[in-house]
């Protein structure tokens, strides 16, 4: 930086008169003197502060975001999210997921292997106690497979998962009116002499059915 | 163990517990499961009918079940144990139609099981021999329950057997042979009404290409 003539830095600090500098000093004063009043009368504009101006004056549209918007922006939107557990809890946590992910579901079927297909019985019993299915898939046992009638509408039904073919079975309804399905695809006479048919199903391996 | 471990071995051991299907168990000898449950005065007459069938290699599967089915029916004894006598024929019956089908071969038990289940039924002999022999290789299960069911709607068992031999001939196997049956009837059945012949016509032009029934929710 080169040093200012000490004549001309008090005439600008208004600690000499102008009008005594020499004639070469008087034409710097003049152009130094114009240039301070020309940042005088600008205002102090930084990089942010008309970033902000801009903003202010052309504002982005505004929509009212209710909570559910407001919870969708906030999902949406990437935040870095930091998880710190202690040991004691990450054993907490993984025994709560092995016991939802490893404990069978009571009402959930089992996937059918490649011989094995998903039976429905359904049957219309209202006013009954307690329905059943008995048949060839279990030996013909009491007790097995109950069919449910969880809203009481008299509509009673069980899915289970069967070898695929021929299966006979019967409806056994409170524990000893035996009675055929009256929606099975077919029937066959038991052969115990008395007229009485059994239903036939036949259970379509999972690959075949629709 | 950190967590994300944690949560990789549970996923990745939910699927394998998932996929992991314990075949049901194989059913213990036949005899061994009728004490207890057939009644004293019919077990020895039916013990032995169903050492009848081992000792002619007859499956014995059926006759146990027959056993047990009645037995939980609280059939009395004479009539449970002729019953499994009746089934004891139908097994004999339907070997004899096998091997005068496809002569030379011992017949596998699942296909002696299947024709007797079809004589159970009551389709004829001649019926059933003549579409053993159109696929004397394939287990006969689907061919004779499909035309089990023609039959028992009416249609005549002839014209019920020609049909599956063709829907045979141009590629149906198998549970799609059950597809032809219940195409017939749907075309009985149909508003406006067409006579069994009519039905038959109609499945006959769409083959193979017979919808398969959707499944009862």
């Amino acid at each position: 930086m080169s040093p200012i003539d000490q004549r001309l830095q008090a005439a600008l600090d208004g600690e000499g008169d102008p009008g005594e500098l020499p004639m070469d000093l008087r034409e710097s004063y003049a152009l130094l003197s114009a240039a301070a009043q020309m940042l005088k009368a600008m205002p102090p504009v930084s990089v942010a502060s008309r970033v902000m101006t801009e903003i202010r004056q052309n504002p982005a549209p505004v929509q009212s975001a209710g909570p559910a918007h407001r919870l969708m922006h906030w999902l949406g939107g990437g935040r870095a999210v930091t998880v710190r557990l202690r040991p004691v809890w990450t054993l907490a946590l993984a025994a709560g997921l092995a016991t939802v992910l490893l404990v069978p579901w009571s009402n959930s079927l089992p996937t059918p292997g490649v011989a094995q297909g998903i039976a429905n019985f359904v049957g219309h019993f209202p006013g009954a106690r307690s329905v059943e299915v008995v048949g060839s898939f279990n030996d013909w046992s009491r007790g097995a497979l109950a069919l449910n009638d969880d809203d009481h509408d008299g509509i009673w039904h069980a899915n289970a998962v069967l070898p695929a073919g021929p299966h006979e079975y019967m409806f056994v309804v409170d524990g000893e009116r035996w009675v055929s399905d009256p929606l099975a695809d077919h029937y066959v006479d038991d052969g115990f002499g008395a007229g009485q048919q059994n239903s036939l199903l036949i259970v379509r391996p999972a690959s075949a059915q629709p | 163990m950190s967590w994300k471990l944690v949560l990789a071995l549970a996923l990745i051991a939910r699927p394998a517990q998932l996929g992991a299907q314990d075949p049901p168990p194989a059913p213990p000898n036949g005899t061994t499961r009728l004490p207890g449950r057939v009644p004293a005065a019919a077990l020895p007459a039916i013990d032995s009918l169903i050492a009848a069938a081992a000792a002619e290699s007859l499956p014995t599967e059926p006759l146990v079940q027959k056993a047990l089915e009645g037995s939980a029916k609280n059939i009395p004894a004479d009539r449970l144990v002729n019953g499994v006598r009746r089934g004891l024929l139908q097994l004999r019956q339907a070997r004899a139609i096998l091997s005068h089908a496809v002569p030379g071969q011992t017949p596998p038990e699942g296909h002696v099981a299947a024709v007797a289940a079809a004589l159970a039924r009551g389709l004829s002999g001649p019926i059933v021999e003549r579409l053993i022999t159109v696929a004397p290789d394939e287990p006969p299960g689907p061919a004779l329950h499909a035309a089990a069911d023609l039959v028992a709607h009416r249609f005549d068992p002839d014209s019920a057997a020609d049909l599956l031999v063709e829907a045979h001939n141009k590629g149906l196997r198998g549970v799609r042979l059950l597809d032809v049956a219940v195409a017939a009837d749907h075309e009985l059945q149909r508003p406006g009404g067409r006579t069994p012949s009519e039905a038959l016509a109609h499945v006959r032009a769409m083959l193979p290409n017979v919808p398969t029934p959707a499944r009862r929710p």
